[in-house]
C-alpha cells in the first residue's frame, strides 16, 4: 500500500529526490561517469596527461580484432566463466534441494549458515588458502602419499585447474544461494499434487522443480559468470604462468604497461561481449516460457 | 518401530520422500531414505570442500614450519612476527579505518535511499532502482579501472580517498537492497499514524522508522563493512603504492614469496569475517524467514 | 469409483494420538463429509486415504485391496488441496493433462480427456491460459478438473470451500455436487464448518480429538445427535443436565423433562433441545399442551434478526437460547418472566 506523504512543502517528487539524492549523486561521480569517461578513453590514441599529443581514434579497438592473442585470451576467459558457472550450478543444485526440501529445522540453519559464511570472508584469502592444499608438499600430496603405496608429487598449483577449483570453491555459495531461494518458494503442496497424480521423483524433478527452481540458478549464473570473465586476481594467483586472461592483460594495460586508452578498449568490449551474452540468455529465458 | 517419521532431521514422511512402510517385519530403508542418506552426505561433503582450504590454512598458521610443510608442530611464532609487522599491522588499521568510514556513509546514504522509494512513488522511480544493479552487475575489474580513469582526469589521483569513494559506491547498492527488504515488512500505516498525532517528517523518522527497520540497517552497515574490508580489486586500482589497504598488501606478499604471517593474517581476517556474518544472521534470520 | 474401507486405524505422532481406532465406510459413487475442528484429526485421515500417511495399525481398503502400505503415487486417487496446488510453470491444459501424460497416455487421448473435463467443469474456453491470471473459482475448478481426468478410484478433496469468498462458495457447492453426480467418484471431503458438511454431503463423519464421535445422514446428525459435542458442533442446543427416571429425565429445578419414544435410553445426563423448537409465552400467555415439556425462565435479553428474534434467557443460573420466527407480535421485554414449551419427541438425550 503505497501512500504519498505530501508534504505542505513539496510534491511527492522532490521529497524523495532530497533523500534519495545524495546516495544517487555518489553512484553518479563514483560508477557511472568513470565508465563514461572510460568509454572516452578508449578512444583516445595517448593517454592526455603525459603531455603528448592525442586524438581520437579506433586503433585501440582495432587492436582487439589485428591481434589474434586478445581474441584467443577472450575465448580462453569466456570458456573459464562457462566452465566455473557450470560446475557450480551442477555441484550446487543437489546440495540447495537438501537443504530446500529435505533437510529440515535447526540442521537446516545451522548447515546454511556454514554454507554462506565463507562467502563473506575474504576472496583474496580463501583463494590464497587453497595455496597450502594444492601445492606439492601440501595436502593434497600429504594425505595421497599416505594412500598410495608409491610416491605421488601432485603439484596442482599453478595450473589452470588449480585456477577452476579456486573460483569454483569461491563462487559456489552463491549457487547454492540463488537455487535454495528459488527452491524454497516451491510449496510443498504442489509436489504432493504431482504425487497424487502418480508422478515419480524423476517426473516430479524433470517436469516441476526444474522449471520452477531456473530462475533462481540462471541468477546464480549470471552473478558467478560476469566477475569470472574479468577475473585476474584467481588466475594469478593460482595460475602464475599459466594464468593469463583477458582480465590480467586488462589489469596489465593500468597496472604494468600504462597503455589505458587499450585497457579501456578492452575493458568495454568484455563489458559488450558480457552483456550480449546475458542478452542473449534473457532472450532463451523469455522464449522458454511461452 | 519409530514413532515419529525422521531419522535425524529429515523427515520421512516430507513430501518428497515419504515411501516408508511402517511395518516392523519389512526393512527400514526404502528409495526415499536412502537417496536422503546419500544427499545428506553430499552435502557434508561440500561443506568440506568449502571448509578444507580455510582450515587448512589456519593450521598452517600455526605450524612452525617456515615451508608448510608437515608433520605438524604447534608455534605462535608467526602470529608474534605477524605482531611486530610494521606494514601488515599498518595496512590492517587503515582496512579498518576505511571501512568504518565506508559503513558510516554508505548506512547513511542507503538508509535515505530506501525510505525515499519506500515512502514515494514518482517518475523515474524504476529507473533509479534498476541503475542500482550495474554496480553490482559490472566486473569490479571494469569499474575500478574506470574509477581510475576518473578520478586522475579530474585530478583526485588516486589514495585513500579515491577509495572510500569507491568503496561507498560499492556498498551502496548493497545496503539500499538489504534496507529496503526490512522496509518492505514495515507498515506505512505507522508513518501516518504518527502524522495524524502531530509528528513531523524528521521525527517519524527517528522515533518510528528507523526503530522497526534497526536489525535491517544494522544488517546493512555490516554487509558494507564487509564489502569494504574485504574488497580487493577497487583497492588495487586505486591504491597509492606507499599506503595500501589490508588485501592489497597480502596481495603483493603474497607475489614476492612467502612469509607464513600471510597464513596469521588471512586466518585471523576469516575468522573476523565469518564472526561477524554470524552476528548478521542472528539480526536478520537467513536460511528460514526471508 | 470404489468403496473405500478405513478399518481400526490409529495414528500417533510423539504425544498426541492423531487417530484413535478409526473405522468408517465410504460407499462407492458417494460424496463423504469429514467434519470436525482443527486438531480433530480429519485432515490426518483424509492424508491416511491418499497414502501421504502411513497408520501405525488398522487397514485402509480401496475396492477391498489393502492399500496402506502402498505409496499416494500407486493408489489412483484424486485430490484437490486447500491451495489446489496448480503448476505455475504450465498452463491450464497442462495442468490438467499431467496426471495423463504421467501415464504416457497417447497425445490426442489426452487433449480429448482434457477437453471433456474442462467442459464439465465450465472452463472449456480457458485451456490456454496461465495460472497466474486465474480467479480463485477458476482454479478451484481447475484443482478439480486436473483431480478427475485421470478417473481415480476416490476423490479427495481438502477443505474445497474455504478459500473462496460467501458467494463464491454457495455456487460451488452446487457446482461441486452437479460434476460428482457427473462422475460419479466416491468422494471424501473435509471441512470445518458445519453448514458446508450438511448441505454437500450424503453422510457425515464428525471427527474430535482423533476419534470418530458419530455418522450418519445430515438429518441423522441434526434431528438425532448422540453426544453433546455433537450437538453443539452441528447447529445450535441448549443442554440440561439432569438424573434419568422413569418418564423422562429431572433437571436442575425439579422439573421432569419428557422425552419421545425414539429416544434410546443409555444411562444419559444430559439432554438437549433445538432453540427453534422451544416456544415462548408471558406468564399470561395461553395454555400449553399438557404434553410438552415445561420450564420457566426470565428473559435477559433479545436480538431482533428479521426473520426471527433470538432470546436468551436466564433458567438455574444457566443461558438457555429461542429462536422464535417473526409473526409480528411484539419483542418481550428484558425481564419478563415466560414459559418455555417443546414437545418430548424434540427432547434429544445425548452423553
Amino acid at each position: 500500500m503505497k501512500f504519498a506523504l505530501s508534504s505542505p512543502q513539496g510534491r511527492p517528487l522532490v521529497r524523495a529526490m532530497t533523500l534519495a539524492g545524495p546516495a544517487y549523486v555518489w553512484l553518479l561521480l563514483a560508477v557511472f561517469l568513470p565508465l563514461s569517461v572510460m568509454l572516452f578513453y578508449s578512444f583516445m590514441s595517448d593517454v592526455p596527461t603525459s603531455g603528448g599529443n592525442w586524438s581520437l581514434t579506433f586503433q585501440n579497438y582495432l587492436t582487439f580484432f589485428d591481434e589474434p592473442l586478445y581474441r584467443k585470451l577472450m575465448v580462453r576467459s569466456l570458456g573459464l566463466s562457462a566452465q566455473v558457472t557450470l560446475i557450480c550450478t551442477v555441484l550446487g543444485f543437489p546440495c540447495a534441494y537438501m537443504l530446500a526440501k529435505v533437510i529440515r529445522g535447526r540442521t537446516r540453519e545451522a548447515l546454511f549458515l556454514l554454507i554462506i559464511l565463507p562467502f563473506w570472508s575474504n576472496g583474496l584469502v580463501r583463494i590464497f588458502s587453497w595455496n597450502m592444499v594444492l601445492r606439492s608438499g601440501g595436502v593434497v600430496d600429504w594425505v595421497l602419499n599416505h594412500l598410495w603405496p608409491w610416491t605421488v608429487n601432485t603439484d596442482l598449483m599453478f595450473s589452470y585447474p588449480a585456477i577452476v577449483i579456486g573460483l569454483v570453491h569461491s563462487y559456489l555459495p552463491y549457487s547454492v544461494l540463488t537455487a535454495y531461494l528459488s527452491l524454497q518458494a516451491i510449496d510443498d503442496s504442489l509436489i504432493e499434487a504431482a504425487r497424487s497424480m502418480g508422478a515419480g521423483r524423476l517426473t516430479i524433478l524433470r517436469r516441476l522443480i526444474l522449471p520452477l527452481a531456473m530462475p533462481g540458478m540462471l541468477a546464480g549464473a549470471v552473478l558467478t559468470f560476469v566477475p569470472v570473465v574479468g577475473a585476474f586476481m584467481e588466475p594469478r594467483l593460482l595460475g602464475g604462468r599459466k594464468g593469463t586472461f583477458i582480465g590480467t592483460v586488462i589489469e596489465d594495460q593500468f597496472v604494468a604497461v600504462f597503455n589505458w586508452p587499450l585497457g579501456a578498449a578492452l575493458s568495454f568490449t568484455l563489458l559488450a561481449l558480457v552483456l550480449a551474452i546475458l542478452f542473449a540468455g534473457m532472450r532463451l529465458s523469455r522464449r522458454k516460457d511461452k | 518401530m519409530k514413532q515419529d517419521n525422521t531419522i535425524g532431521s529429515l523427515e520421512l514422511d516430507s513430501p518428497v520422500l515419504s515411501n516408508a512402510p511402517h511395518t516392523p517385519r519389512r526393512r527400514m530403508w526404502s528409495v526415499g531414505a536412502v537417496l536422503a542418506a546419500i544427499g545428506y552426505g553430499y552435502v557434508v561433503v561440500m561443506i568440506g570442500f568449502l571448509y578444507l582450504p580455510i582450515l587448512v590454512m589456519a593450521l598452517m598458521s600455526a605450524n612452525a614450519s617456515p615451508l608448510y610443510e608437515l608433520p605438524f608442530h604447534f608455534t605462535t611464532h608467526w602470529y608474534q612476527a605477524l605482531a611486530e609487522d610494521g606494514v601488515l599491522k599498518a595496512a590492517a588499521f587503515r582496512s579498518i579505518e576505511i571501512a568504518l568510514w565506508t559503513t558510516l556513509l554508505s548506512t547513511i546514504l542507503g538508509v535515505m535511499a530506501s525510505l525515499a522509494f519506500f515512502r514515494y512513488d514518482f517518475a523515474g522511480k524504476r529507473f533509479l532502482q534498476a541503475m542500482l544493479f550495474p554496480p553490482m552487475a559490472i566486473p569490479w575489474l571494469i569499474t575500478g579501472t574506470a574509477m581510475l580513469i576518473f578520478f586522475f582526469a579530474i585530478g583526485i589521483g588516486r589514495g585513500l580517498h579515491a577509495i572510500l569513494l569507491g568503496h561507498v559506491a560499492l556498498a551502496l547498492p548493497y545496503v539500499i537492497i538489504v534496507v529496503g527488504a526490512r522496509l518492505r515488512t514495515f507498515s506505512p500505516e505507522l508513518e501516518l499514524a504518527a502524522r495524524s498525532l502531530g509528528a513531523s517528517g524528521w521525527q517519524i523518522t527517528w522515533r518510528v522508522t528507523l526503530p522497526a527497520i534497526a536489525p535491517g540497517v544494522v544488517a546493512g552497515a555490516l554487509f558494507a563493512f564487509a564489502v569494504s574490508f574485504d574488497q580487493f580489486v577497487v583497492s588495487y586500482f586505486l591504491s597509492d603504492p606507499g599506503e595500501t589497504t589490508l588485501p592489497v598488501e597480502i596481495y603483493s606478499a603474497i607475489r614476492k614469496g612467502f612469509t607464513p604471517e600471510i597464513n596469521a593474517i588471512s586466518t585471523i581476517i576469516i575468522v573476523v569475517s565469518m564472526g561477524t556474518m554470524l552476528i548478521v544472521s542472528r539480526l536478520y534470520r537467513f536460511g528460514g524467514e526471508q | 469409483m470404489a468403496e473405500v474401507n478405513v478399518i481400526k486405524v490409529s495414528k500417533q505422532y510423539g504425544e498426541s494420538r492423531a487417530l484413535d481406532d478409526v473405522s468408517i465406510r465410504f460407499a462407492e459413487g458417494g460424496l463423504y463429509g469429514l467434519l470436525g475442528p482443527s486438531g480433530s484429526g480429519k485432515t490426518t485421515l483424509l492424508r491416511m486415504i491418499a497414502g501421504f500417511v502411513f497408520p501405525d495399525s488398522g487397514q485402509i481398503r480401496i475396492d477391498d485391496q489393502p492399500v496402506e502400505r502402498l505409496p499416494v503415487e500407486r493408489r489412483e486417487i484424486g485430490m484437490v488441496f486447500q491451495n489446489y496446488a496448480l503448476f505455475p510453470n504450465m498452463n491450464v491444459a497442462d495442468n490438467v493433462a499431467f496426471g495423463l501424460s504421467v501415464r504416457h497416455v497417447d497425445k490426442s487421448e489426452i487433449k480429448r480427456r482434457v477437453g471433456e473435463v474442462l467442459d464439465l467443469v465450465q472452463l472449456g474456453s480457458l485451456h490456454g491460459r496461465r495460472i497466474n491470471q486465474l480467479s480463485g473459482g477458476q482454479r478451484q475448478r481447475v484443482a478439480l478438473a486436473r483431480a478427475i481426468v485421470t478417473r481415480p478410484r476416490v476423490l479427495l478433496l481438502d477443505e474445497p470451500l474455504s478459500a473462496l469468498d460467501k458467494s463464491l462458495r454457495v455456487d460451488m457447492q452446487v457446482e461441486l455436487r452437479r460434476i460428482q453426480r457427473d462422475v460419479a467418484i466416491t468422494t471424501v471431503f473435509v471441512t470445518h464448518d458445519q453448514e458446508e458438511a450438511l448441505t454437500l454431503s450424503d453422510r457425515v463423519g464428525i471427527l474430535r480429538d482423533g476419534r470418530l464421535i458419530q455418522e450418519g445422514t445430515a438429518r441423522e446428525l441434526y434431528d438425532q445427535p448422540a453426544s453433546e459435542f455433537a450437538a453443539t458442533f452441528l447447529g445450535d442446543a441448549n443442554i440440561l443436565s439432569g438424573r434419568l427416571e422413569t418418564g423422562g429425565m429431572r433437571v436442575d429445578d425439579g422439573s421432569l423433562i419428557r422425552f419421545g419414544v425414539r429416544s434410546t435410553v443409555s444411562n444419559q445426563t444430559k439432554c438437549a433441545v433445538r432453540p427453534e423448537k422451544i416456544a415462548l409465552q408471558r406468564a399470561t400467555g395461553e395454555a400449553v399442551p399438557s404434553a410438552h415439556n415445561r420450564l420457566t425462565a426470565q428473559v435477559a435479553h433479545h436480538v431482533f434478526a428479521g426473520v426471527n428474534t433470538t432470546y436468551m434467557l436466564d433458567w438455574c443460573g444457566k443461558r438457555l437460547k429461542v429462536h422464535v420466527q417473526n409473526s409480528g407480535d411484539d419483542l418481550i421485554p428484558v425481564g419478563s418472566q415466560v414459559t418455555l414449551s417443546w414437545s418430548p419427541d424434540s427432547t434429544i438425550l445425548v452423553h
